[in-house]
């Protein structure tokens, strides 16, 4: 285990350095830069003064010079400062990353705790109205945008329950109650999209497992419907969801950029969205990387659990 | 003579294959009740696309500031927006907006995602090492993630939304269409085809690229959904098709939220264009795999 470990962390070193290369070269491709938008911003300023600024952030070097500047800061966590606000990346990440940790961890829960019992529900009575409903809502999950289901769950919440988004993060350890009053709506648009595959997995697996010979034993045995799925068939049905769950991080983070957007949270998606706006590549480049990292790592550890869970599997 | 009638066999049979995945297509639709709501799904879709002209009550750009916000009506069965353009009208045409830029985006992606594959899979070694790499490299971005970073360097529009939705997509189409090439590469034909000496431009487009064209179409169908989600997102944050232009994600954006408790409609029915084609694409690629490749398919 420790040799698959060590082997998929050395790959992962190329694919990130490949990942950074593209991300950074992108960024350099735009026409106009953070200071052209603050030129835009700030009125007419100096050729000899934007000379100043583009040598003070180190702008007017090389390319391949910027390239390894930002990769040393990124390694050495110490990303830089936005072109735009002069705060440091380092600061506002510390302060938007714990939001969207927060919706995604919230989001996952949710997601599962909604996608688990339906798949279940739908396999062990196939081919019946509760099964065609949970395949129709993971259907639905699949295909309703997010920002649209955000969109409509603001709107008529504001009419009929006339509740609007708070203005102003207010973090778990402030007040624990108004946070989830803040969380839970954007938590349960995101956490929809994740349980549609995730049902739709659970319900395959369950039903392959339904065939298999040691529960029709079970059933043989006279025991309990209660008893067959949630103790025998369950736990291993659950294995192959382990790497579904693993597979939708990508989708789930991505979500985090819209659903973030709509209900107006302080997160990382955000962030990266009004820096894409302002051209501030320095916050766009640290981001994007940040969340190809992030879901490198998570994949590793899906994995990791996976070998963990069905001790069948062996890796060489 | 033998040669040429071999020709015209492979010809014919490459016929009896398209004869045979349609029918085979057909069959399944008409034993799934999905599959065939799903077609026609895709079919009003298309229709409405290629007749929004005629389809469409009004000129979608045309604004009528004495009739701003109005709730549905026989005359706007899907209201107005704020500056009085009537809604059905903008919906109609957002389908064409919608299904070109997802038909330009997969075909493209598709086509690049093809052609990496089949390098990969054929040659393996070093070209395959080298290309995989570069495909995990933008795969390691989530799409959408890319597809915005893409679209603020090449400016917003809908030329540009739909070349970072085909970047997106090329790496899982190339690693698809790789391990299929991989499997066809195993059988005796290839190898009899070696054996005789063709050049292996000819051994990939006649022996191995047909053979992989199932596994290509459903994956495509597949996308197209996505891609049309993709469009309505980057639309949505200002980073697609750009005003007055009629798109659903920039309907929903630059409207439906700003009006949200005024004129929710403004909100409900470009949503819910989005939803159907959405949905109507997925179920289709579902079909696809059930009727084409039952190595995909799954409950």
């Amino acid at each position: 285990m420790y040799k698959y470990v060590a082997r998929r962390l050395f790959l992962a070193i190329p694919v990130l350095l490949l990942s950074s290369l593209i991300v950074f070269g992108l960024m350099r491709v735009m026409p106009g830069d953070a200071l052209t938008a603050l030129m835009g911003e700030s009125g007419n300023i100096g050729e000899r003064e934007l000379a100043k600024i583009r040598h003070d952030l180190r702008l007017d070097l090389p390319y391949y010079q910027q390239y390894l500047l930002w990769l040393w800061q990124l390694v050495s966590f110490h990303p830089g400062d936005s072109i735009f606000t002069g705060e440091p990346i380092a600061v506002s990440l510390g302060k938007a990353i714990p939001v969207t940790l927060e919706l995604a961890a919230l989001a996952m829960v949710l997601g599962l705790v909604i996608a688990v019992p339906i798949g279940v529900v739908s396999a062990t009575r196939q081919d019946t109205p509760s099964d065609y409903v949970g395949r129709v809502v993971a259907v639905s999950g699949l295909s309703l945008p997010d920002f649209w289901l955000g969109t409509l769950v603001i709107t008529f919440a504001a009419i009929w329950f006339h509740w609007i988004p708070a203005i102003g993060y207010v973090s778990f350890w402030e007040s624990p109650l108004r946070n989830l009053e803040q969380f839970l709506l954007p938590a349960a648009v995101l956490g929809f999209r994740l349980s549609a595959a995730t049902m739709r997995m659970t319900r395959s697996t369950v039903l392959e497992v339904l065939r298999e010979d040691y529960v029709r034993t079970a059933w043989a045995k006279g025991l309990e419907g209660r008893i067959v799925v949630y103790k025998h068939a369950l736990k291993n049905a659950l294995i192959p969801v382990v790497t579904i769950v693993g597979g939708q991080l990508g989708v789930l983070l991505a979500g985090t950029f819209v659903v973030e957007t709509i209900f107006a949270l302080p997160g990382m998606g955000r962030l990266t969205v009004e820096a894409i706006m302002f051209r501030d590549y320095p916050v766009v480049q640290t981001n994007v990387m940040l969340v190809a990292g992030t879901l490198v790592t998570l994949n590793l550890f899906v994995d990791m659990t996976y070998a963990w869970l069905d001790p069948r599997i062996r890796y060489q | 003579m033998a040669l040429v009638n071999a020709r015209e066999a492979a010809f014919e049979g490459t016929a009896t294959v398209e004869l045979g995945r349609a029918r085979a297509l057909w069959a399944t639709i008409r034993r799934k009740p999905l599959g065939a709501v799903s077609a026609a799904l895709i079919a009003v879709l298309v229709l409405t696309a290629i007749f929004a002209d005629v389809l469409a009550p009004y000129d979608p750009l045309a604004a009528q500031p004495e009739i701003r916000l109005a709730a549905p009506s026989w005359e706007h069965p899907f209201g107005t927006d704020d500056i009085g353009r009537d809604v059905l009208s903008r919906v109609v045409h957002g389908t064409r907006i919608s299904l070109w830029v997802g038909l330009l985006a997969v075909g493209i992606g598709t086509v690049a995602g093809m052609i990496i594959g089949l390098l990969c899979g054929y040659c393996e070694g070093r070209t395959d090492l080298v290309l995989q790499r570069l495909m995990d490299g933008i795969q390691a971005i989530p799409g959408l993630v890319l597809a915005l970073a893409i679209v603020s360097v090449l400016r917003p529009n809908t030329t540009n939304a739909m070349l970072a939705i085909a970047l997106v997509i090329i790496p899982g189409n190339s690693r698809i269409v790789r391990g299929a090439v991989l499997s066809a590469k195993q059988n005796r034909y290839v190898e009899a085809a070696q054996a005789i000496g063709c050049r292996h431009p000819r051994i990939i487009l006649s022996h191995i690229l047909p053979n992989v064209t199932a596994p290509i179409l459903v994956i495509a169908s597949i996308w197209l959904g996505n891609a049309i989600l993709i469009e309505a997102t980057l639309s949505f944050l200002g980073l697609g098709t750009q005003p007055p232009t009629p798109s659903w994600g920039l309907m929903l954006s630059s409207t439906g939220r700003a009006f949200m408790e005024q004129a929710p409609w403004l909100a409900l029915f470009p949503g819910l264009a989005i939803s159907l084609a959405v949905l109507g694409f997925n179920l289709f690629g579902d079909t696809l795999r059930d009727a084409w490749d039952p190595k995909l398919r799954r409950s």
